[in-house]
This record gives structure tokens, sequence and C-alpha cells, in this order.
């Protein structure tokens, strides 16, 4: 049993009168403190998976646990806390608050967990200490997503989640980031999941689930994951 | 010019955001409907009833005189202006008919062209029989041969009804002054030949002058001739616009003429602001389709007008709409409460006023919208078409006080800056609420108002059992002071006088003359405090006052009975609700060189009524405080339909802008929400993020919302009739009432809009990309 385990996790939609699996029937298991790599093109169920394991979404059958608890078939109040507690989110669009600065976006989520690192600090730790009382619109794009990462880092979660982090920076900004989230997933021992499509990404992982219609074509390990300075994409 | 293809566009876009543009329509809907209804009350009153005015002949003012000379008639004729001069009989009779109804008789001359009826049946019967008040005779079910028998004199007169009709004098008839409902059933007319007196008083006797005048003629200075002519014999002028109906029916009008300019200014407001909020985000969301008009080679002014025409559609839309409904579904049902007798009810558009709020609507809707869109259109197309520029965070004035703002949480600072940016949405909020609170504490002010002159008037003012109506004839002053009874008596003389104001301006003025010891009558000033009726001098009403402009100290011209005016000084004010005019004491009267004829007594028995007394010939009619005091609140019916009426418009007010502005907060926030969401915020914490700005709203519309309520409820209270004395003080209880049915309101809405959120996939929003 690992850390986060998938078995049989089925996601169906039903579009019209016909029904689409987007996750269709997969087993996986993550240990803790790894950093994994979800790979594969678009529509291939990368995002529903990542739903799932982030409580937004709940499986149509199947079970995933998650530290010891089972998630699938939570309430709704429940996933809500779970999603508290437990689950850091970095988007694409880093989906910063426009009205709040970077200081009050990253404040947004300490403020509703029960054990968070100081939002000041998180801050610091992607090296924003300079522009804290900025507003989103005057952040540059790896600034917004750096603020995004110190809001996922400062809720103290076991899991973060990253939905094409470095999808809409340029190549320079995006090694940045990638090493930002490496460097956090070893020091504060937090699973990191980074879902792509991009497959040079998946060269600095730990475990990279190769996704292809809904079903995962192949589980890969790394014996010895690369350095993000050595990734070109 | 509308393109085709623009016009299309503009109903799909109408389409997409209906919540807002219905917003706008109701609003538009709402302010149009009342405004043409109310409008169409005053205008349809007026129209029927100067219509009869004309085609009854009715005289500019009637000089009140005991026996009318030729030579007084021949002078006033020669006055400058005046065209006619006629004389007549008047005077009130009892009938034979079950609950002793009393009309007023007018006797004519057969040659009389003057104060005509207006026949529905048969015809004047000149000389002999009589012509009957219509609405009078359907209650009591008498028809053309049927035969009526009146008293006059203390004679019984039996007369053949000839004929069935209307009077410009009975437009709005009561029997006196305490009287606020006209009751058909009580009080009618009957108009018969001076001929037909001759069997009661031996001879044809007159007591009234007619005169007709040019209609450009000064009407003061002919009263004045008149009046210096007649002389001594004078009792009273009357105007036209003074006389009982006329001036009944004037102030209807004047008081629907105000509520129709009042009323809609909220609505109006509301549009404008819905307009407002809508139009900006729309364009704001249609950038780049502005873009691409322009690159196509569109005018700017085609698009200027295409984004125009969206609250131009909807705002014509809604006026004609409540043009449609207003006068002949509020206007119908309301025109008939007003009680009044007039040949023809069909209902009178003033399409004259409909356009002037056609225009407004088309400012607060078309205006407005051209105003949100002309920004944008400087840009050029490439700019237009360019990615929008990321919305940028706001700093407000709070921010600037670090020791406060640092205190404050996030969802504080992202509220405040919420607010602080959508600043209009707030404004149209309040507005909204603070018309709804407003609306709803004027309706039941001048419900609990008018109910209260009941009971002040025969709670506080009057604490008689028992009003005998005295017959003159049979008693006088020093009998009823001899009279043994178990149980407190006060006499009273009711009559009018003719009065010189100041300024030179005359009117007959209700006059009651008392003892000075008063202990049925408890007159008080408008603070509370007892008042006493002076001893060398006059006591005025307060709203008689008012309306002269007079002040205690100042002094006005009495006409005496057969001698010229005394000047008497006024020496005490009180406030009557019902019922103004002048009071004084009988010794002061008698101080006059009058004598004190007492027209009723007050009683308040000390135990059972004394029957004999009240069956004895002294009594001509009878009156308990309770019968005085329910007729007086029977208008309290058409009161309770208004208060409903205000209630539904108040509450449709406060739902739209309530509605509005949650709606968008969420839509607008829809990105920002679904990352609460994913971080972890229940929906009960997303739900006070987006309903908290409606709280606010909610709360400074129900503060503001008292005074305006106090305003509302004044000027109602100073147009709904002008012989009440209404103050239009709010209570404590109302306002609790309003703002419980505010909160009430709102947490309807509130939930609706919650209801909303949770079937949305809040999700979905962070899918779609920018």
């Amino acid at each position: 049993m690992g850390f986060i385990t998938f078995e049989n996790v089925e996601r169906e939609y039903k579009i019209g009168c016909e029904i689409i699996k987007a996750v269709d029937n997969i087993s996986f298991g993550l240990s803790q403190g790894t950093l994994n790599v979800v790979l594969g093109q678009s529509g291939a169920g990368k995002t529903t998976l990542l739903n799932l394991l982030g409580g937004m979404d709940s499986p149509t059958a199947g079970k995933i646990v998650v530290n010891g608890k089972k998630i699938s078939g939570m309430s709704e109040y429940d996933l809500t806390e779970y999603r508290r507690t437990q689950i850091g989110f970095v988007f694409q669009f880093y989906n910063l608050v426009p009205n709040l600065t970077a200081l009050e976006n990253v404040q947004l989520a300490e403020e509703i967990c029960p054990e968070p690192l100081g939002a000041e600090e998180m801050l610091k730790r992607v090296g924003l200490e300079n522009r804290i009382n900025n507003f989103p619109s005057q952040l540059s794009g790896g600034e917004q997503q750096r603020v995004s990462i110190a809001r996922a880092l400062a809720k103290n979660p076991q899991i973060i989640l990253c939905d094409e982090p470095t999808g809409a920076l340029d190549s320079e900004t995006g090694h940045k980031v990638l090493r930002l989230i490496r460097d956090v997933s070893k020091d504060l021992r937090k699973t990191v999941i980074i879902v792509t499509h991009n497959a040079p990404i998946s060269e600095m992982a730990n475990t990279v689930l190769h996704m292809r219609d809904g079903k995962i074509d192949k589980l890969q390990f790394n014996e010895r994951p690369k350095d993000v300075e050595e990734i070109e994409w | 010019m509308v393109k085709g293809t623009l016009f299309i566009k503009s109903l799909r876009d109408i389409k997409r955001s209906k919540s807002q543009f219905i917003s706008i329509f109701v609003m538009a809907t709402l302010a149009v409907f009342i405004m043409t209804a109310l409008d169409s009350i005053w205008y349809t009153v007026e129209k029927h009833s100067h219509t009869m005015y004309e085609s009854t002949n009715l005289s500019d003012l009637w000089i009140t005189v005991a026996n009318p000379s030729e030579q007084q008639m021949w002078g006033i004729g020669k006055i400058e202006g005046v065209e006619l001069v006629e004389k007549r009989f008047i005077a009130d009779a009892d009938t034979d008919l079950p609950g002793g109804p009393v009309l007023q008789v007018y006797a004519l001359d057969d040659r009389s062209t003057l104060d005509q009826p207006k026949l529905e049946k048969g015809a004047i019967g000149k000389s002999a029989g009589a012509v009957l008040d219509s609405k009078f005779a359907e209650i009591y079910n008498l028809k053309i041969g049927d035969y009526i028998s009146i008293k006059l004199n203390g004679k019984w007169l039996r007369l053949q009804i000839n004929g069935l009709a209307l009077i410009s004098e009975h437009v709005f008839a009561v029997k006196n002054s305490s009287i606020i409902t006209p009751n058909h059933s009580d009080y009618g007319f009957i108009i018969i030949s001076t001929n037909v007196l001759e069997s009661i008083y031996g001879q044809k006797i007159y007591n009234q002058i007619s005169v007709k005048t040019s209609p450009d003629s000064d009407l003061a200075s002919v009263v004045q001739k008149a009046g210096d002519f007649v002389g001594n014999n004078l009792i009273g002028i009357t105007l036209q616009k003074d006389s009982s109906s006329v001036s009944s029916v004037n102030s209807r009008i004047q008081q629907f003429k105000t509520l129709s300019l009042v009323f809609p200014v909220l609505f109006l407001l509301v549009t404008a602001l819905i307009t407002q909020s809508t139009m900006v985000r729309m364009v704001e969301n249609q950038r780049p389709q502005i873009g691409i008009l322009k690159a196509l080679g569109y005018s700017k002014r085609s698009i200027l007008w295409h984004y125009t025409s969206y609250g131009v559609i909807v705002g014509v839309l809604g006026s004609i709409f409540g043009l449609l409904t207003g006068p002949n579904i509020l206007g119908r049902i309301l025109v008939y409460q007003l009680k009044l007798i007039l040949a023809s009810y069909s209902l009178k558009i003033n399409y004259g006023n409909f356009i002037f709020v056609l225009i407004l609507i088309l400012i607060c809707t078309g205006g407005v919208s051209f105003f949100a869109c002309r920004q944008l259109l400087s840009d050029t197309p490439s700019v237009l078409l360019r990615d929008k520029p990321p919305k940028s965070g706001q700093r407000i004035i709070l921010e600037y006080i670090p020791s406060f703002w640092q205190k404050m949480k996030f969802s504080g600072k992202l509220i405040a800056r919420n607010i602080g940016e959508n600043k209009g949405r707030l404004v149209m909020s309040t507005i909204g609420v603070m018309g709804c609170t407003g609306l709803i504490i004027s309706a039941l002010t001048v419900r609990s108002t008018l109910s209260g002159i009941g009971d002040y008037t025969y709670g506080k003012t009057f604490t008689f059992d028992h009003k005998i109506i005295l017959n003159t004839t049979k008693t006088n002053s020093k009998y009823l002071k001899n009279l043994e009874l178990n149980g407190i008596a006060q006499q009273m003389e009711e009559s009018a006088i003719q009065v010189i104001f100041s300024d030179g301006s005359q009117k007959m003025e209700p006059v009651s003359i008392t003892t000075k010891e008063s202990p049925l009558i408890h007159l008080q000033s408008i603070d509370g405090t007892p008042v006493t009726l002076p001893d060398k001098g006059v006591l005025l009403t307060r709203k008689l006052c008012k309306e002269r402009d007079l002040n205690i100290g100042d002094t006005i011209s009495i006409k005496l009975t057969g001698k010229g005016y005394a000047a008497v000084p006024i020496r005490e004010i009180a406030y009557v609700a019902s019922g103004q005019g002048i009071y004084m004491t009988d010794t002061y009267w008698e101080s006059l060189g009058e004598k004190f004829k007492p027209t009723a007594l007050l009683v308040k028995w000390n135990d059972q009524p004394d029957r004999k007394l009240l069956d004895s010939d002294i009594v001509s009619d009878l009156a308990t405080r309770e019968s005085m005091q329910d007729s007086l609140s029977s208008s309290l019916g058409v009161v309770n339909f208004a208060v409903m009426f205000l209630i539904v418009v108040g509450a449709s007010l406060a739902f739209v802008v309530l509605y509005n502005t949650g709606i968008l907060n969420f839509v607008e926030r829809i990105r920002d929400l679904a990352t609460f969401r994913v971080l972890g915020f229940h929906h009960n914490e997303i739900r006070y993020l987006v309903l908290i700005e409606n709280y606010i709203s909610v709360f400074l519309g129900m503060l503001s919302g008292i005074p305006v309520g106090r305003f509302m409820s004044w000027i109602i209270a100073s147009t709904i009739d002008e012989r009440l004395d209404l103050l239009g003080n709010i209570n404590l209880r109302d306002v609790v009432i309003a703002v419980v049915m505010t909160l009430f309101f709102s947490r309807i809405v509130n939930n609706i809009i919650a209801h909303k959120m949770k079937e949305i996939d809040i999700f979905e929003a962070l899918k779609s990309v920018e």
C-alpha cells in the first residue's frame, strides 16, 4: 500500500446518450515525498485523474485512498475539508485572485488551514520577498506562478498537485518553477504530482504514469531522476 | 441605423443576459406603470369633472344671504366680470326613508340656467315634482314616478320623482366636514322648483345668489365688491374652488399629481443604475467583438447605436408594457376608490406625461448605455482585438490606514476591494433596498396615521357618548342649561362664517362655538399640552393657520350677522386631526353682539342614556361617538389596498436589485470563487463572500430607507385630504415591521441566489481559459 492508492478507479461522463470513460479502471500506488509526473496527450484523462485525487470530483467506481483515508465516496463537505488540509493546487494559469496582493493571495490559503506555514516565509521561499505587496497584474507570469506555489505551500498540505505548471511560461522561467517544485518536494517531504503533456519533464520524476485513453499505458520508475538543469525542451 | 445582423446580435445578447435585461424591463415597466396609472387617475377625474362643471353650468361663486333683494341682484350683475346672476334656495331636509337620510334641497327658478342637474333619466319637471340624486335613488330603489317626502321648515312635502340626475356640487358630497368618505345612503340631493316652496313658506324664498363670471375676471375683486354691495346682510361667499365638492375633487387631483411625480423617481433611478451595471459589464466583455466590428469597417456611430439600442429596446418595451397595464389595471381599480360621482369614468390617459416619462426612461436606459460604451470606442481595433489587459487590483482608501487594514482578514480585504471596484452596484442595491424600506414605512405610516385620526379625534379630542343635533326651533341655550340630565353635557354651535384674512382674501370657514368650560371637548396643542378656549379672541386649528400663514397674535375679520366685520385676535392654536376651522367661547361670541344658538348638545351619560330626552322633539339627529369614529375610519379599505400595493412594489424593487447584485457578484467572480473552492473553502463560506455585498446594501438601504419613508409619509399625509391635519410621523412599530419585511424579502432573494450557485458546477469555470 502506498501513500496514495488508486484501485480500479473509473470516472464516467454522460454526454448526450454516449458514455465516456475519462478514467478507465486504473490502479497504481505512489509513496510519500516523491515527485511524480502524469504524462499524456490532451484528452488522455490526466486532468480527471488530478481532479479525482484533488477531491474536486468523485469516481463512479473504484477506491481512492490517500494517507490512509478513503476519499472516494466522501461527502461534499468532507471532500472540501480534505482539500483544505491535504491538498495544494498549482494551476497552469495561476488563478490568483486579481483583487488581492501577492501576500494576501497566500494569506487566503493560510487563513483556512489548521497548521499553515507563514505566508511571508513562503513568499521568501519562492524568492518573492520584494514583491509581496504587488497585485497579480503587476507580476510576470513566472512570478505569478511562484505566488501560486507559495499559496499551495502555505497550507502545509501533504500533496501538491500541479496542472501543467509550466504550460504558460517560457522555457527559462519554466525551469525555475520546476526547480522550485523539486526543492519543495525534497526539502519539505511533500508528495508532488505534476500533470503535463510535455514528455521531457517526466525525466525529473520518481514515478511516471503514461496515460492514454483513460488508461495507464505504462508505469515507469526512474532509479535516478534527472536534475531540472539537465532537462531540455 | 440598425443593421439587420447587428439587430439580431443585440436580441441574442439580450437573451444571453436575460436576468439583467428582465430587471431593466421590470423597473422601466414599474416606473411607467405607476406614473401612468396615478396620472390617468387625476387626469380622468379632472377631465370628467370639468366636463360636468361645464355641462351643468356650475356657478363661479355663491353669495349666501338672507332674502336677496332685486336691488342686490342688479348691483352684483353690474360688477365688472360678472356675466350672469341668479338666485336659489338651499337647505338640508329630512326624509321619510328608513335610516333617516338627509337630502340637500336645491330649489331653482323654472327659468334658471346655472347649477343645472345632469339628467340621467326622466325630465326636469319644472314647477311640480323633483329631480332626485340618481345614486341615492339607486340605493333606496326609487324610480321615476315614485314619491318621496321631505321635511322643510317642520312641514312634510310629498314630491313625485320626475328625473334622476347628478350635479356638480355632489361629485363628492359629505353631510359634514367630520365625514371623510361620502355615504350615499346617508346623504344626497334633491332639486325642486321654487314654486313648491310657496306651499311651505307661503311665498317663493331664496337664500343664495349664484354668480357666473367671465373666464378672465378677477374673482377676488368680484368677491370683495359683491361683499361690499350686499353689506350687512351677507352671510358668506363661497368660491367654486372652495365649495365642498369642488375642493375635495381638486385635492384628490392634486394628491395624485404629487404622487405620480414622487413615486416613479425611485424606479427611474434604479432603472438607470441597473442599466449602467449591465451595460458596463457587457461592453467590457464584448471588447473583442467591438474590435471586430471596427475592423470590419462599421462606423463608430453605428457601433455606438448598436450598444445604445440594448437599453432603448428594453426601455421602450417596458414603457409600452407599463402604459398598457398601468392605467388599465391600477388606474381602473383606484379611480373607483375615490368614490366620486361623475357622469363618466371612461379612463383618460395623459399622453403628454407618458411621453415625458418615456423620455426619462430612454435617458435612464439608452442614455446610460451610450455612455457605458462610448469610452471603449476611442481605442483602435488592434488594441481592442488584443487580449484584455488583466484586471488590475485596486487599492482603496482603507488601505492607507495600515493599523486597521492589517488587522483585517483576507475575506474582509477582498470584500472591501470588491466593493471599491463595484461602487455603482452597491449604490444600486442600496437605493433599491432603501426604496423598499421607504415604501413600506410610508404605506404603514399612512395606514397608522389614518386609523390614528379616529382614535385621536374620538378618543382624545371628543369624549362624549352622544352628539345630539338639535332642532334649533324647539330649544335654546337657556333651556339646555337647565335640562336635568343624568350626565355631563356641553352645548355647541356649529356653522360657517365669512372670514377676511390679513392678506385680503375671503373664505367661509367652519366655526365652533362652545362653553369656556369644556368637559367633553379637549383641545390640545401640537405637542400634546391641553389648550383652553381664550376669553378674548379665537382659537384656530393648526392646519388653517399653516395654510394662511397665521400666528398667535394675528387678527382675522369675521362677518357678524346683519352687521359688518369684527376683527378678532388669534389667541391659541390647537392641533385638530379632523375638521379644521375656528373655535371660540359663547361669551366671546356674545360679546361681539351675537347670540349663542347651540346646534348640538354633547352628552356623556353617567349611566344609561336618557331615552326620554333622546326621543324628545328637540332632537333632530343623533350620533354616537363610535358611529362617528366608524364613519371616519371607513375610508381605510382603500388604504389597505394601497398598503398592499406599495409593499408589493417595494418588494419587487428590493428583489430586482439584490438578485442582480448577487448574481453579478457570482458570475463575474466565478473563477476566483472556483479557486477558493479548490483551496478548500466550504459552500457556505463562498456564499458569504458572494452575498456579503447584499447584506451590506440591505443594512445601508434599511438605514437610509427610514428617512426616505419619513419623507414619503409626510408627502402622502399632507396631500391625502385637506380637511385632515395628518402629521405623517413614523412610529417605531411600523419601522420595525418595514425592516423585518425588508429582511424577509432579502432573505428570499439570497436563498434563490444560493440555490442557483449550487446548481452551477463551479469547477467548470477553471477549465475555460481566458
